[in-house]
């Protein structure tokens, strides 16, 4: 009993972090940017195959390639923001599926040049080794990311609460037409967000390559636990992701660690936001703001 | 014809159903060319006939409900397991597995109706994108039944005359006799009074309501037709395949491609859907024979690009140039 306790604490902890890290930027565009960005899981294929493309191609060292593939991924983040977003803002159905197909394109892009059978894997380990937390293993990459998570967030809830630029985009999720009557440039902060919630996602992935599964379709899985968290925890509020993300890991954890059948864990998120969206429709927490 | 005038006058012109009937005549003739010039083009034909007839129902559910519904190939999962697993198991014939199929979408898709009054705007789309995925997940939990990723197999086929070609013809007609059908109906439905509610309800469901128009009965019955449409195609790809498994149709890339039937189309325009589909079809084809592992990468890169640069669909095209009222037609807000 003890153990099934300890358990389920360790992991809810630890899974609740990380899907945190996952869900951080997807909250942030639905409240800042009010769109569903539906192409959320390039972000994790763009990660693993642009860092692995400049080691293998280029013969670059594990750290200027990380910085390298930064560049291009905020390269795309202000393409898909200008080539898309804006043009078609009225169209949503266009943004949509829009992003869905970029997230594909990448996706493919990534198994036609870097099936499987290559292997690829990022040596991003920061902590090796395993601990013992009472009666639990628990892989030290895992505590690093989970402890990551946290970090990243409170410093994103800072960055919101003390800085002008946190206070703008505030503004922005408030109301987005007196943001520009009191002169906050709302294009730029835009273009801002798209590039800020790539990080939480990059340290994320980063931090789990060495320890889960990378293929390219990796993405998918994590939008998913995404939008789950996101809708759970009432779209575009970070209070709410951050209560949603450890109701979530509570759920995986229970059911893949003292249940012990891992099989159910997406199934047992799916209804718990499917019985929210009934209840509640709004969220954990309203939506009305990002903060 | 005038009373006392020597001179016939049409009730309805020619140019009224000259097109339609030409265009249909364009259709049923086709497979028969196909047939003799190249058989196995037959399963490009089949495969955009179904594609249409997927995207068809789903614009009738898109206007009716006002909402866009991402996830229609939960209902092709429904239709497909349900025939697969009577034909299988209960050794069905496909007459009896097609009215299974029909009823469990309809049963489905009344479970899954209150969505449409419950779920507001992108709430409503993300919980329909979650379905199919929620589904797919059923299936892995349940591999002893549904057989995982590998899928049921085994499952009587619709037509069997001993020739793979003529199979093919026979399938491809049956396949575009489904589709002018649900075309047909669903014509029939936006030219009666529920287009008029469809219509006010999806242009604004708190005047529709103050109007008088029942919104939660028309939504829901918007919901429940299209959804035992859909889920009959998936009894169809179950029976022509002989074969079906969710992991070729509860993902979000089948679902991109029947979006895109409409779009391309004309953004839900139903006549449109055929155009869609037979495009994406043959598009499809053709890069997958012209540029081999590369096909993957530029099917989807094209769709982009024809999403991004035709705003009203193919269709849309056509109507620029061709523009008339053939009868008269209620604005949908699409």
């Amino acid at each position: 009993m003890l153990v099934a306790i300890e358990t389920t604490l360790i992991y809810t902890f630890l899974l609740g972090s990380l899907y945190l890290l996952v869900s951080l930027g997807f909250s942030l565009i639905c409240g800042v940017l009010r769109i569903f960005h539906l192409g959320y899981a390039y972000i994790f294929t763009a990660t693993i195959y642009f860092t692995w493309m400049f080691m293998s191609v280029f013969h670059w060292g594990l750290v200027p390639s990380i910085a390298a593939m930064l560049v291009i991924q905020a390269g795309i983040a202000i393409a898909i923001y200008k080539g898309l977003i804006v043009r078609y803002i009225k169209r949503e159905e266009i943004i949509i599926l829009g992003l869905l197909f970029v997230a594909i394109i990448l996706e493919q892009s990534a198994l036609r040049f870097y099936p499987i059978q290559t292997g690829v894997y990022l040596e991003t380990t920061v902590v090796p080794g395993i601990s013992k937390i009472g009666q639990v293993t628990v892989s030290n990459q895992l505590i690093f990311a989970g402890i990551l998570g946290i970090v990243t967030t409170g410093l994103f809830v800072l960055f919101f609460l003390k800085t002008k630029l946190g206070l703008a985009v505030r503004a922005i999720s408030y109301d987005i037409y007196s943001s520009r009557l009191m002169g906050i440039q709302v294009e730029r902060v835009f273009m801002f967000i798209m590039v800020l919630v790539l990080i939480p996602v990059i340290l994320a992935t980063l931090a789990i390559a060495p320890i889960w599964a990378v293929e390219p379709s990796m993405g998918w899985g994590y939008m998913i636990i995404a939008i789950l968290v996101s809708i759970l925890g009432g779209l575009g509020n970070i209070k709410g992701t951050i209560m949603a993300s450890y109701i979530i890991g509570f759920c995986h954890s229970v059911v893949g660690f003292v249940i012990a059948q891992p099989l159910y864990m997406g199934l047992s998120a799916l209804i718990v936001v499917l019985i929210m969206l009934i209840v509640r429709p709004q969220g954990i927490a309203k939506s009305e703001t990002v903060w | 014809m005038r009373a006392g005038g020597g001179k016939w006058e049409w009730h309805i012109e020619p140019r009224y159903w000259r097109n339609p009937l030409i265009y249909v005549g364009i259709l049923i003739i086709a497979p028969v060319v196909v047939y003799f010039a190249y058989p196995p083009l037959l399963a490009t034909v089949i495969d955009a006939n179904l594609l249409a007839a997927i995207a068809i129902p789903l614009a009738l559910m898109s206007i009716g409900t006002g909402r866009m519904n991402f996830g229609p190939q939960f209902y092709i999962g429904i239709g497909g397991y349900a025939a697969a697993l009577l034909s299988i198991h209960f050794g069905l014939n496909p007459g009896l597995t097609l009215i299974a199929a029909a009823l469990a979408g309809l049963f489905f898709g009344f479970l899954m109706s209150p969505l449409s009054i419950i779920a507001g705007g992108l709430y409503y789309s993300l919980l329909t994108l979650l379905l199919p995925l929620l589904f797919l997940e059923v299936t892995f939990i349940f591999s002893d039944l549904f057989k995982g990723d590998t899928g049921l197999s085994g499952i009587a086929p619709l037509v069997s005359v001993g020739s793979f070609s003529l199979n093919l013809l026979i399938y491809a007609f049956i396949s575009l006799a489904m589709m002018l059908f649900y075309l047909f109906i669903i014509d029939k439905i936006f030219r009666s009074r529920y287009a008029i509610q469809m219509a006010a309800i999806n242009d604004d469901e708190e005047v529709a309501n103050g109007i008088g128009v029942n919104v939660n009965k028309t939504k829901i019955i918007s919901f429940i037709i299209p959804a035992m449409m859909v889920a009959v195609v998936g009894w169809f790809y179950a029976h022509y395949y002989g074969a079906f498994s969710g992991l070729t149709y509860l993902p979000l890339t089948f679902m991109l491609k029947v979006f895109m039937v409409t779009m391309i189309g004309g953004r839900t325009q139903i006549y449109g859907c055929i155009i869609g589909g037979y495009f994406i079809s043959f598009l499809e084809l053709i890069l997958i024979r012209t540029t081999g592992d590369m096909s993957p990468v530029l099917f989807p890169l094209i769709l982009l690009i024809l999403l991004l640069t035709l705003r009203e669909g193919l269709f849309g095209l056509y109507r620029k140039r061709h523009y008339r009222e053939y009868m008269p037609t209620l604005r949908f807000r699409r």
